[in-house]
């Protein structure tokens, strides 16, 4: 929260409205769009650094509670509680129209292979979104090498052991505190 | 022992509604609170096994729903489950729930840790925490696209997902309204014929 702190309404609706118009498009978890977030938050509008995006990612991920709160922290960092506000809105806001769309389409008669199929088809798109979210991920791991090794490790051990998630964040945040990067 | 009784009289599998819009808030908020790391195996265990508000079958067929369905799916389901009880105001007690202490929490921490973020341990310690964090965020894909073995067309559609917003910075709007909708279209023909 630095000279962002000072963004104006029209920046901010701007802001919630890119939220409202990704969450219309995510499919599957939240993480997903981060990708499309980076490029407005930090390419376009330079409204936080790569690393305060990052961060964004790795405090609600450590933090308990859902992960999709890390648009919540990242509007946090971009205008304190009105960026918050902002952006969680805009995420959360499209959901609430669903309760009407279902109780219509549930009439459907073919609603059981209309969503059989949106399952089918949209599943591999979200998983393509994901690996996009690795790739901005690992590709601006901080350090030259440290990062990348940190994340080649982490993912080593929730692969092989049966440490849970937020002991491997703690942990390397521990780690991460004693480390030269 | 009235929940033995009742645990004798019920057929495996009965459920039970939720007493009220308070309840559900109630008990979104513990279960968001209780949950490192991806909320969906908390969300199971609590609405499946512990509360008993759906069957398996229910749960996963709900789920589905909030997956396809615009916005993130976490968000999705809450307003689901809670419309299906209580309207809209169920649907905002769950989601309200799910979300809203939890980011006092997250907001809490963060705080502090932003406060001190100049002194090169806290930066070091977001360093590592960024790092790790990428790593779950990876077995989480990895573990997605284990499902796609032997499935030609879905790692192609997962592979320009992936290509397209990752490398060619197409917006993801543009990918879902493109690849997605031709996807859905061939997984249709292909429900049809099974």
């Amino acid at each position: 929260m630095t000279a962002a702190a000072t963004l104006g309404w029209d920046e901010l609706r701007a802001l919630f409205l890119h939220f409202l118009s990704l969450s219309v498009f995510a499919t599957g978890g939240a993480l997903g769009l981060a990708s499309d977030m980076h490029r407005y938050v930090v390419d376009q509008h330079g409204l936080l650094t790569h690393a305060q995006f990052v961060n964004s990612i790795a405090l609600a991920q450590a933090a308990p509670g859902p992960n999709l709160l890390f648009v919540t922290v990242m509007g946090w960092q971009i205008a304190g509680l009105k960026g918050a506000l902002a952006t969680t809105l805009g995420l959360a806001a499209p959901a609430l129209v669903f309760p009407f769309a279902v109780s219509r389409l549930g009439r459907l008669r073919q609603f059981k292979r209309l969503l059989a199929a949106l399952q089918r088809g949209l599943g591999p798109v979200a998983i393509g979104l994901m690996a996009a979210t690795c790739w901005l991920l690992v590709g601006n791991a901080p350090g030259a090498w440290l990062g990348a090794a940190m994340i080649a490790t982490a993912v080593l051990l929730l692969a092989t052991t049966r440490v849970p998630p937020v002991a491997v964040i703690l942990g390397a945040g521990a780690l991460g505190a004693l480390l030269p990067w | 022992m009235p929940q033995e009784a009742a645990e004798v009289t019920a057929p495996s599998g009965a459920t039970v509604a939720p007493a009220s819009a308070t309840e559900l808030f109630i008990a979104f908020t513990g279960l968001a609170l209780q949950s490192f790391g991806g909320a969906l195996a908390f969300i199971e265990r609590m609405v499946v096994q512990k509360k008993r508000w759906l069957s398996r079958s229910e749960f996963l067929g709900l789920f589905a729903i909030g997956q396809v369905l615009p916005g993130p799916s976490g968000i999705a389901f809450c307003v689901l489950l809670g419309d299906r009880y209580f309207g809209l105001r169920g649907a905002a007690a769950a989601l309200a729930g799910f979300t809203l202490v939890p980011a006092v929490v997250v907001i809490s921490i963060a705080s502090l840790f932003l406060h001190y973020q100049h002194l090169p341990q806290v930066q070091g310690a977001l360093n590592g925490m960024g790092a790790a964090s990428a790593g779950l965020v990876i077995m989480t894909a990895a573990r997605m696209a284990a499902g796609l073995r032997g499935e030609r067309v879905a790692i192609a559609v997962a592979g320009l997902s992936f290509a397209a917003v990752a490398l060619a910075h197409v917006p993801v709007s543009a990918v879902v309204l493109g690849l997605g909708v031709a996807s859905v279209a061939w997984a249709w023909r292909q429900v049809g014929a099974a």
